[in-house]
């Protein structure tokens, strides 16, 4: 963490995939800003923030188990700051290294 | 339970410094002190936590009487933000009635935090702590239980679990 000084230079999306990769050990991590889509939307027409929407995708084997609503709380749990710092909404798709294997039988 | 006495602490501690650096403030809190008669109902004290308890209070009520609750931006027919949108347009792929409050603007919630009506962002805050822990609108809730956002709601109409979640729910007229 020699970079910790600077972490708030960094990008959102560049924090979030730094979390979400050392907690989840995400072996599939995908992020888009999609904050364009939802520039005018009634919530962001005050807000100088610039990225506030983001499409998540994410495998990690620590989903193994888990249910949708506890896959997604574990994702926001992570985020916290960053929802209360101006990330307005996540969409999240979840899944664990299984459940995008093709079914080999 | 601690986040919400700490929230309502930090939220009053602000309450009042806005008071006392504005005016109107000022001027009211000076008559509020003078005047012996004033009602309990006018009282400062613990308007917070009050205002927390009622809005837990709807939150509960609301899920027990509506077999399909939604708490989105906008109304169903009108939603004002895309995710509340996509979970509204799933659940209208079932006969089941669907009731939704208008986070944005519902009059019931705005009451139930009345004494921050002017910290607007704080209702959103309080009733994500209270009714489910859950960061984000539209939030959905099925027979009383949680059930998550509008990704949630679509992978479920997608795997067919939604369906089995809402086949007893009697169909609207």
């Amino acid at each position: 963490m020699s970079f910790r000084g600077t972490t708030t230079l960094l990008s959102r999306a560049t924090r979030i995939k730094s979390k979400l990769q050392s907690s989840l050990e995400a072996t599939v991590l995908e992020l888009d800003d999609v904050s364009y889509q939802h520039a005018g939307h009634a919530a962001m027409k005050e807000s100088s923030e610039k990225e506030t929407h983001f499409n998540l995708k994410i495998v990690s084997d620590k989903f193994e188990g888990q249910s949708l609503v506890k896959r997604h709380r574990m994702v926001y749990d992570l985020l916290s700051d960053e929802l209360q710092s101006g990330l307005h909404a996540l969409s999240i798709v979840a899944k664990t290294p299984k459940e995008i294997t093709p079914h080999a039988k | 339970m601690a986040t919400i006495l700490f929230k309502g602490i930090a939220a009053r501690s602000l309450t009042s410094r806005l008071t006392s650096s504005c005016y109107y403030g000022m001027r009211y809190s000076t008559k509020v002190s003078n005047d012996p008669d004033t009602h309990d109902d006018f009282k400062p004290a613990n308007k917070l936590e009050n205002s927390a308890t009622s809005l837990s209070d709807i939150v509960e009520q609301d899920v027990k009487d509506n077999p399909v609750m939604l708490y989105m931006k906008g109304v169903p027919d009108f939603p004002q933000c895309g995710f509340s949108s996509l979970a509204v347009k799933v659940l209208k792929q079932y006969d089941v009635p669907l009731s939704a409050r208008n986070i944005l603007e519902d009059p019931e919630l705005k009451n139930a935090c009345k004494s921050l009506q002017f910290l607007l962002f704080l209702t959103e805050n309080l009733l994500q702590l209270i009714s489910s822990h859950w960061p984000t609108f539209p939030q959905v809730f099925i027979k009383g239980e949680f059930i998550g956002g509008s990704d949630i709601v679509l992978n479920m109409h997608q795997t067919g679990e939604l369906k089995e979640k809402l086949k007893d729910i009697v169909p609207k007229q």
